[in-house]
C-alpha cells in the first residue's frame, strides 16, 4: 500500500471516529455512574435525627456558596446507582421521594422527582463530571430539603 | 602569466591550435622571454615523459569524444539534482507535505470532540414542573445547576401539598 492509501486510510478513521464521539448515539453509548443525595437544610447545628449526618465537606461548602440562609446540612440518604443507555433507574431516596433518572438524548441526564407517589417536576441537562443537579424546596420550620445528583467518582 | 596564456602554450607545443593562432604564440614567443622559458620548460617535461606516454588513438574524431565526456557530466549533474525516492528523506518529505492538513485535520476533530464532551455544547436546561413554580439558577464557575421548587409558604400549605414535600 502506498503513502497516500495509508494515509486516507488514517483520515477515514479519524473522520468516523470523531463522528461516533460527537453523534448522539456516541455520546450515550456509556453507562453513566451517579450520585443522588436527599439534604437537609437547616440552621440547627444537630439534626434531631441521629440517622442523619453531616453532609460531604465538598458539597457543603457548594450549598453554602448558594444565596441560602441555611447554615447546616445534612444527608439524609446517599445512593449510587449505574445508568445504562437504554435505562430509566429508579432510586427510593426516602420513605416519600423517589427519583427517576435516566439517559436522555445529546448526552443529557433526565432527573424526575416524585414526592409520595407524585410527580413533582423534571429536569433536563447534561451533567458532567464534578458538576451537580440540585433540586430544592422548602420544608417545615423554615428548614430546606434538596436531592443533589452528580457523577460519581 | 596568465593561466589561459600557459594553456596557449601547452596547446601549441601539442599542436592542438589552428594556424592563425600558432602564428600569433609565434609572434608572442618572439618577443617574451617568459614565454619561450616556459614553453621550454613544457617541451622537456614532455621529453621527459615521453617514453611512458602512451600514444593513445581515440576511437572517434576529437570533438565528438570530448562532446561524449560533456554530456556525461551533464547527465550525472541532473541526475544528483533528481531526489533520492528510495530513502528516509524522501519519506519525511512526503510526510511534510501533509503535515499541514493532517495536522489540522486532526486539531478539528479533537476541538469538536473536547467541545462537544466539555464545553463547546450549548448547556441546555429543560425544567418541567407537575405543580407551583420553579426558579432556576445556574452557577457557571461553580458547575453548579439549582432548580428550586417554589411552593407556597411552608407552614401555609394545604395538607396535601406539605405532605408532597416531606421528604426528611
Amino acid at each position: 500500500m502506498n503513502a497516500r492509501g495509508i494515509l486516507l486510510k488514517c483520515l477515514a478513521c479519524v473522520a468516523v471516529g470523531g463522528l461516533a464521539l460527537t453523534s448522539p448515539a456516541g455520546l450515550r453509548a456509556a453507562d453513566l455512574k451517579l450520585e443522588a443525595q436527599l439534604i437537609w437544610g437547616t440552621n440547627e447545628s444537630r439534626s434531631p435525627n441521629p440517622k442523619h449526618k453531616a453532609v460531604q465537606a465538598e458539597i457543603a461548602k457548594r450549598l453554602k456558596d448558594l444565596p441560602f440562609k441555611w447554615s447546616h446540612y445534612f444527608e439524609v440518604n446517599r445512593q449510587r446507582f449505574t445508568v445504562s443507555a437504554a435505562e430509566t433507574k429508579r432510586v427510593q431516596m426516602s420513605d416519600e421521594c423517589e427519583i427517576t433518572v435516566r439517559q436522555a438524548e445529546d448526552g443529557q441526564v433526565e432527573l424526575v422527582l416524585i414526592g409520595k407517589g407524585r410527580r413533582v417536576g423534571k429536569v433536563v441537562q447534561r451533567l458532567p463530571r464534578h458538576e451537580l443537579l440540585v433540586l430544592g424546596g422548602n420544608a417545615p420550620n423554615f428548614t430546606a430539603w434538596f436531592v443533589v445528583l452528580r457523577q460519581a467518582d | 602569466m596568465k593561466f589561459e596564456s600557459q594553456l596557449q602554450l601547452q596547446a601549441y607545443l601539442d599542436g592542438e591550435m589552428p594556424e592563425a593562432q600558432r602564428r600569433e604564440v609565434e609572434a608572442w614567443l618572439a618577443w617574451d622571454p617568459e614565454a619561450r622559458a616556459l614553453l621550454n620548460e613544457l617541451r622537456q617535461t614532455d621529453a621527459a615523459l615521453a617514453v611512458g606516454d602512451c600514444d593513445l588513438k581515440l576511437p572517434e574524431s576529437r570533438e565528438f569524444y570530448w562532446s561524449k565526456i560533456q554530456r556525461e557530466i551533464r547527465r550525472l549533474e541532473t541526475a544528483d539534482s533528481v531526489p533520492d525516492r528510495s530513502g528516509v528523506w524522501h519519506w519525511l518529505t512526503l510526510w511534510r507535505r501533509w503535515l499541514v492538513p493532517v495536522g489540522g485535520l486532526a486539531i478539528l476533530t479533537v476541538a469538536l470532540i473536547w467541545g462537544a464532551w466539555f464545553s463547546g455544547r450549548p448547556n441546555s436546561l429543560e425544567v418541567v414542573l407537575t405543580s407551583g413554580n420553579g426558579t432556576t439558577y445556574r452557577d457557571q464557575a461553580r458547575g453548579m445547576t439549582l432548580v428550586w421548587l417554589s411552593f407556597p409558604a411552608e407552614n401555609r400549605f394545604p395538607e396535601d401539598e406539605l405532605d408532597a414535600l416531606l421528604f426528611y
